[in-house]
């Protein structure tokens, strides 16, 4: 990987530059919140932001996206054209880049590659930055803290400079053409490194970290915990709309008012909603909370690591906060903390 | 956004704009989302409930590169009321035209049991894994179906005919609820009456008129006689019915790895995308429908 | 295409459908008359053969769709409301009156004791008809298709008679809406400690309320899969005093009987 540094004050250039040809979004304040959106100048931009409340995959799979249009008369496909828009991802954390590396897994690089979210994320340069833990976040613990490929730039802060990881040409064009970077120094090389081991010595303790936790979800699957944990379930999928690797969908049509063509479209759907499993004929796979919450947990910590040999928890924390009834996986962390001090006695 | 942005596009258009003249292969491998047309060429009614539709898809090119295995499934798609997966009851060497039978069960199944011969409905696929149908080869095989099982086993048990002198023993047991659901009898009892097949039909219900089995398809078991170190086992139907077939097959010694088994879930994109047909970390859509019992048992939640 | 005779190429006739207005202020057919950029699209496609809001044509005797806004107050309308679904092969219920008894059910609560209160000892008087205790119309008879909201949406509805006239796989939803609030980035009231009811609330309208920055108040009504107790602890972990969740519940969901069950296991 190629390396350089550039002051904290070139950012606004840098973020200009991008502009000339593509749309930048970029963590900005909502309220108390954060949220991804379209900015237009470097101002707006909030770069030392907590979190987001939901991660930037909606620029990947937007909650909802028309794949074809149709005419109903003739049951035929019409002439149609996903207009897919370049941009720029501005300061992406480590995990969302993670999660974005989950993602191409299943609409990328799979035997059957989505041809929406190809377009997308070829379209798409993610500029990522590094950040501090707050209470909520384990990245750390699924190695999402450190993100190794799947951006174009990622800006480490060392303290009114940056450190750059650059992986792309395109974006190495426009940093070096908006930017002066430079080769680092000896003394920004150990500020990175301190930068590092600050990062790491301030997760929250007291989220405890399991190593066997995959092990674990087969173990105690049938475990009285999941009545507890699903019985609390408030089916309102703020838990999937939030993650970062959560990509369930449902697949509709949409007629127009005149009842001849319309639009077949994807819809963000969650496994946590109650007719998630529900097949023709009325049989319900997972109909309660427990089934669904235990599934999508099983999902996150077991069966995708199991196929894809990664984790689908990426650790940003961000269901922590969006869950009312306190499901997520720190709560499982937790449990089977409890089971390793049971055993003990 | 800039007015400089090189807005690039994804896109879905009619048969007729088609660009440059390409494969049916590289056309439905360019986006599997999108349907292609296929017209009803045949509708016969199996039951009060079931239809079975055969379909001639309309572009030849999409036509000459479709081709299944028998267990694989299709999305059908009726623009505007939406799309759902139904498993091919045809064997894959009827080329040109694909079979499947259809319940009345739903929103989607009610329209298309109102369509009618010469109608258009979208067609994607095929999706999945089917039947081992090579590996079978040179084996024993029993296949047991339980109501609308016997949709995809149709495909098998077809397949299987049509190249009989490959297979050794072949035994059917298909169970209804009542001999008027009984699908695809006299088909069967030609078969049986040329010795093709060993078939057990067995109902819950009897009426006057039935000379079969009565009882679960468990019962035919009683008196079965299985080669074991020689037999592939199939089984499909509903829910409930799998273990107790399963524990059967077992009892007779056929291994973990050659019990087979289809499992029904609503998979939407039948690409292992969106998660509908997900039983714990597997996807029924690309890992199944089929899967062996031993591979199922690995699953949690299969059963 | 479907369902068209081959034989002469002539689509079957457009469905008969009728429009009847119980207890309710009629604002949810007046926001039919709103889909005016598409009405002529929608009526198309349909033969609209009574609409009390329209005109004053007497009901008639067949007909295929019955769209019922408002909630059942009185021995009449529940008499009409059976009369409707025996001959309708299709009920659609429009609006949160309608679908959860909505304002009408407030009154349920003391419903002996309160026309009294009004009315005096002289009783209700006999131009309101034969008072019953205030119920949905999905509590009298079996209802095809709903359409929720305090008023509806314009386009939910033409989108539900879509589906009732050319029939559709969109299975009906009973998550709760703060996935809704998510997917729209916007700030949770429970983190400020102010009650929203979104928490139990059935999804559907994308949490339009919220968006334009007020809580919830339910008039979707309560999900069938809503949680009651797990949301009166959430109330607890945030400060949000839970009386004042379920009194808040009452305004839409009074004759709901999980809320019945609720208030009776507490």
């Amino acid at each position: 990987m190629l390396y350089r540094v550039i002051d904290a004050g070139e950012l606004p250039a840098l973020v200009s530059a991008f502009m000339e040809t593509y749309e930048v979004v970029a963590p900005v304040k909502r309220g108390q919140s954060y949220a991804f959106e379209a900015v237009e100048s470097f101002d707006e931009i909030e770069l030392d932001y907590p979190t987001t409340i939901a991660s930037p995959k909606k620029y990947f799979l937007p909650p909802k996206e028309t794949l074809l249009e149709f005419d109903a008369r003739e049951n035929m496909v019409a002439d149609f054209a996903a207009e897919i828009t370049p941009r720029v991802i501005f300061g992406a954390h480590a995990c969302d880049i993670n999660a974005l590396n989950r993602l191409d897994l299943v609409f990328k690089d799979g035997r059957y590659p989505d041809p929406y979210y190809v377009a997308r994320r070829e379209a798409t340069l993610v500029v990522g930055v590094s950040c501090m833990p707050h209470e909520t976040c384990f990245c750390h613990l699924w190695g999402s803290d450190e993100a190794r490929f799947g951006y174009d730039l990622f800006l480490q802060d060392i303290g009114g400079k940056y450190l750059v990881s650059i992986s792309s040409v395109e974006a190495a064009n426009i940093l070096e053409a908006a930017c002066n970077p430079r080769v680092a120094t000896d003394a920004e090389r150990i500020e990175f490194r301190h930068a590092t081991r600050r990062r790491q010595a301030a997760f929250n303790p007291d989220i405890p970290s399991i190593q066997e936790v995959a092990m674990l979800m087969d173990a105690f699957h049938k475990d009285p915990f999941w009545d507890e944990l699903g019985g609390r379930c408030l089916s309102c999928t703020a838990c999937s709309a939030v993650c970062p690797t959560c990509f369930c969908f449902d697949i509709q049509d949409a007629l127009d008012p005149d009842g001849e063509t319309g639009r077949r479209e994807r819809v963000q759907d969650a496994c946590t909603s109650p007719q998630f499993a529900l097949v023709a004929g009325g049989h319900n796979f997972r109909p309660d909370g427990r089934g669904r919450v235990r599934h999508r947990m099983y999902h996150k910590l077991n069966g995708f690591l199991a196929t894809h040999d990664h984790m689908l928890c990426v650790g940003c924390g961000r269901c922590v906060s969006a869950c009312k009834a306190n499901i997520n996986p720190i709560e499982v962390l937790k449990f089977f903390e409890r089971k390793g001090t049971e055993d003990a006695q | 956004m800039p007015s400089s942005c090189a807005v690039s596009t994804v896109q879905v258009r009619p048969l007729a704009c088609g660009p440059a003249p390409k494969t049916g292969a590289q056309l439905m491998a360019e986006n599997p989302y999108r349907p292609w047309p296929a017209r009803i060429t045949s509708i016969t009614d199996l039951t009060a409930t079931e239809k079975l539709f055969e379909f001639r898809l309309v572009d030849e090119r999409i036509r000459d590169a479709f081709s299944h295995e028998p267990g694989q499934f299709v999305e059908v798609s009726i623009f505007g009321v939406g799309e759902a997966p139904i498993s091919i009851s045809s064997s894959p060497s009827k080329r040109g035209f694909i079979e499947l039978t259809v319940r009345r069960t739903g929103a989607f199944t009610e329209v298309l049991h109102r369509m009618q011969c010469g109608d258009i409905v979208g067609l994607r696929g095929p999706f999945g894994r089917g039947f081992p149908f090579e590996a079978m080869k040179g084996h024993d095989i029993l296949l047991v179906a339980g109501g609308l099982g016997i949709a995809p086993l149709r495909s098998l048990i077809n397949n299987i005919h049509d190249e009989r002198s490959e297979f050794g023993k072949v035994t059917i047991i298909y169970g209804a609820k009542t001999p008027a659901e009984v699908m695809f009898r006299s088909q069967f009892e030609m078969w049986r009456h040329r010795r093709d097949f060993d078939l057990y039909l067995t109902v819950d219900h009897p009426d006057d008129t039935w000379d079969g089995e009565v009882g679960l398809v468990t019962k035919p078991f009683e008196h079965l006689e299985i080669d074991a170190s020689n037999t592939f086992g199939a089984v499909c139907g509903p829910p409930v019915m799998y273990r107790f077939v399963i524990d059967e097959m077992r009892k007779k010694n056929i291994s973990y790895d050659r019990i087979y088994v289809s499992f029904e879930r609503h998979m939407k994109c039948g690409m292992g995308k969106c998660g509908h047909c997900q039983i714990g970390h597997q996807y029924v859509c690309i890992d199944g429908p089929v899967f062996n019992y031993w591979e199922a048992k690995n699953i949690q939640g299969s059963m | 295409m479907e369902g068209r005779c081959i034989a002469c190429e002539e689509r079957p006739a457009p469905p008969r459908v009728v429009v009847v207005g119980l207890a309710s202020c009629f604002g949810c057919q007046l926001q039919v008359t709103n889909a005016e950029a598409h009405l002529v699209d929608v009526l198309g496609q349909i033969d609209l053969r009574y609409w009390q809001l329209a005109s004053s044509d007497p009901m008639p005797e067949d007909f295929d769709v019955a769209v019922i806004e408002g909630a059942v107050t009185t021995e009449e309308s529940e008499n009409l409301v059976r009369a409707l679904r025996e001959k309708a092969s299709t009920v659609v219920a429009i609006g949160a009156c309608a679908t959860t008894a909505g304002i009408p059910g407030m009154a349920a609560a003391g419903f002996l004791s309160r026309p009294v209160e009004v009315y005096g000892e002289g009783g209700v008087p006999a131009a309101c008809g034969e008072m019953v205790s205030p119920r949905p119309v999905s509590a009298v008879v079996d209802v095809d298709c709903e359409v929720r909201c305090c008023p509806i949406d314009t386009m939910d509805f033409v989108d539900a008679l879509q589906g009732v006239l050319h029939g559709s796989n969109k299975a009906p939803r009973s998550s709760t809406m703060c996935g809704d609030c998510k997917r729209n980035e916007t700030e949770c009231f429970f983190a400020q400690g102010r009650l929203c009811l979104g928490l139990v609330t059935q999804a559907g309208c994308g949490a339009r309320c919220v968006n334009l920055g007020r809580p919830c108040n339910g008039c979707r009504g309560l999900s069938p899969d809503a949680n009651l107790e797990s949301a009166r602890q959430a109330c607890g972990r945030y400060g949000v005093p839970v009386e004042g969740f379920d009194r808040a519940l009452e305004m839409f969901n009074q004759t709901n009987p999980a809320l019945e069950d609720g208030r009776a296991s507490r």
